[in-house]
């Protein structure tokens, strides 16, 4: 579903050119869930502006659904965005003075057909993430992690082939991260196809894959044989608490 | 439909910072109110101007006896203007319709019985009914037969009918005049109040003929003022300029010497009626184009500093499937939205003002449909044109950048 054929991005400033994704090359089936990790500087990010069709490669082909986007226009770009690819940021994006419900509406704006029952579907992603006693409530009223739980679901209001998630768990403490981990392994329980980018070896390891980055190359492709489980590390620090 | 989904995305962002919205919306606000205004005041002159001369006789000239710029009372001191004069233009100038002099006197004691009052006596000739559309509509007006045998008849206004007659039938009824006793032939048509400051009763008057008027009323051998009615308006300028040529000549005046009458005609009127409107009206059309500029320049500057201040807003937009072309609309519909709920917020308030002018002052004002028209057409015009530039700056933002 996902194939990215040599993928080069090099940056011009002037006379300096700056290479930072050298070729890569990987594919992605259909219901993986995937992390891509490395340290900053590596190209991670760069990498992850291009899966989610926020930026061209210098070079390379990359397919997602057989459609190569290398050539499309801006204006098709942002239509590829709209359908096929969720959104989950660090920083949440959510807009302030703005309900959770809207919020999970935004990108139906955007799209060509908007959906008569638009509120009902907003309703079922919250509900999905476990906010369906939160809809009225506008950012500044919710934790961090409530806040990336709504971006969640607004990553799922378009029904997407793939949720892009970029160091989801960055700005969270340990247990609305585990939170957040859950949410993402129960959507890959549901044949999701995730990917996630992190620096964060522990959080890579929620993933069936890893895919580790260093010089704007692949440095390894990992399998994980048995991933962490989200869940049962919340069991236990909800059970720490209580100790 | 997607284009109204995202202007409605760029409209909400009004009542996201209500200071903010206000500052954006100030000077549309005053230069629409402004505009208002002077719509209101613009129509309300032009009304005024149009009784004013439609009342004066709008193709009527009034030579009126004693120099100066301003309008009547005219000078019944001055000596010069004489029956002879009205002869003259009759008999020398072309095109005109009707030529009839007449000669008054304010204040004159009337008695029938016991009943005394004072009201105004105006010598004329039979064709001043013509002149002025002001028939007898009891009895007869006065005929030629009493201006040449200095008749001792009258036609009297309505109020004289009242207050000297108590209402009754007055036709063949004698009042006296100075000792000189009138018969009652007719009364005129009912006029009302109005001139100047509208106080004045038209119908506390008599007239009589002329002859009688100068020679048995008076004793004067000249005349208030001559009143001619021209047969095309397009003949006017012309016939003013003749007339004046002729009684220069008759009068003896020759450069520097200061006329010893005055030509009335509509157009004086009309601008006499249009008085300070214009001038306020060019007032307020400089405070509308300052307020408008300065106003339009304060909206773009705050969208561009809610350009900067959202890049993260405009990046995650993109992001979920906003197109340029999208994010563009969004702020130029915000854009709108502010010059147009500032027009509604500056009729309004340019309706208020314009409300209050009328009540309290003479600013004559009328309240049309036009100034909410030219306002919205403004408010189009003012949120496009300093609405574009910052839509454009934010639809150009790469989404990558605003994310980061």
């Amino acid at each position: 579903m996902i194939e990215l054929e040599g993928i080069e991005k090099t940056y011009s400033n002037g006379d300096v050119s700056t290479p930072v994704l050298k070729g890569v090359s990987f594919g992605i089936a259909p219901g993986e869930y995937v992390a891509i990790m490395g340290a900053s500087g590596t190209g991670k990010s760069t990498l992850m502006n291009i899966l989610g069709c926020l930026d061209k490669p210098t070079a390379g082909h990359y397919r997602l659904d057989g459609i190569d986007m290398v050539n499309l226009e801006d204006d098709d770009l942002s239509h590829l965005r709209n359908h096929k690819i969720g959104f989950v940021f660090q920083q949440f994006h959510l807009l302030q003075r703005t309900t959770a419900l809207k919020n999970v509406m935004l990108p139906l704006i955007y799209a060509d057909d908007y959906p008569e029952d638009a509120e009902d579907r907003a309703a079922d992603a919250l509900a999905t993430v476990g906010l369906s006693d939160r809809l009225d409530y506008s950012p500044s009223q919710l934790s961090g992690g409530q806040q990336q739980r709504v971006a969640i679901a607004r990553a799922l209001i378009t029904d997407p082939t793939i949720i892009l998630a970029d160091e989801p768990t960055g700005n969270l403490d340990s247990k609305s991260g585990a939170e957040v981990l859950a949410i993402f392994q129960r959507l890959h329980a549901q044949s999701r196809t995730i990917i996630m980018v992190t620096h964060d070896r522990e959080v890579a390891e929620h993933a069936d894959r890893i895919i580790v980055m260093e010089d704007g190359r692949i440095a390894e492709e990992v399998s994980v044989a048995a991933p962490r489980s989200a869940e049962e590390e919340l069991k236990s620090l909800v059970n720490g608490e209580d100790a | 439909m997607r284009v109204l989904r995202v202007a409605g995305e760029g409209a909400q962002a009004l009542t996201a910072n209500k200071v903010r919205t206000f500052f954006m919306m100030a000077g549309t606000i005053v230069g629409i109110a402004a505009l208002t205004v002077i719509m209101a005041i613009g129509k309300g002159t032009e009304q005024k101007v149009r009784k004013r001369v439609e009342s004066f006789g709008p193709r009527a000239i009034m030579l009126i006896a004693g120099g100066g710029k301003d309008l009547p009372p005219p000078d019944m001191n001055v000596t010069t203007l004489r029956l002879e004069d009205a002869e003259a233009i009759r008999n020398e100038i072309e095109g005109l319709e009707i030529v009839t002099p007449q000669a008054w006197r304010f204040n004159m004691d009337l008695k029938h019985g016991a009943n005394q009052i004072q009201a105004v006596v105006w010598g004329v000739e039979p064709n001043w009914h013509d002149a002025w559309n002001w028939p007898a509509v009891e009895g007869d007006g006065i005929a030629a037969d009493d201006v040449a045998t200095m008749a001792r008849v009258c036609v009297i206004g309505s109020s004289v009918k009242r207050d000297l007659f108590g209402g009754g039938d007055p036709v063949g009824q004698t009042l006296y005049v100075n000792k000189v006793a009138l018969t009652v032939k007719g009364v005129l048509e009912h006029k009302g109040t109005g001139g100047m400051g509208g106080v004045m009763d038209f119908d506390n008057r008599i007239v009589v003929p002329i002859t009688t008027a100068m020679r048995r009323i008076m004793n004067v051998d000249y005349v208030g003022a001559i009143r001619i009615v021209s047969k095309d308006t397009a003949l006017m300028p012309k016939q003013v300029e003749t007339i004046r040529a002729l009684i220069h000549e008759r009068h003896h005046i020759t450069p520097p010497m200061e006329d010893d009458f005055r030509l009335i005609t509509p157009t004086v009127i009309g601008e006499l009626a249009r008085g300070t409107s214009r001038t306020l009206s060019l007032l307020l059309g400089a405070l509308a184009g300052l307020s408008l500029l300065v106003g339009g320049v304060v909206l773009m500057n705050i969208l561009l500093i809610s350009v900067a201040e959202r890049t993260k807003e405009i990046g995650l937009r993109r992001a979920v499937g906003a197109t340029q072309r999208d994010v563009f609309l969004q702020f130029l519909a915000e854009s709108l939205a502010v010059a147009f709920l500032g027009m509604l917020l500056g009729a309004g308030l340019g309706l208020g003002v314009s409300v209050l002018l009328s009540r309290v002052s003479p600013m004559p004002v009328v309240i049309s449909w036009e100034p909410f028209a030219l306002a919205a057409l403004f408010a189009l015009l003012v949120g496009t044109f300093f609405g574009v530039q910052p839509a454009r700056r934010a639809a150009r933002l790469s989404p990558v950048e605003a994310l980061r």
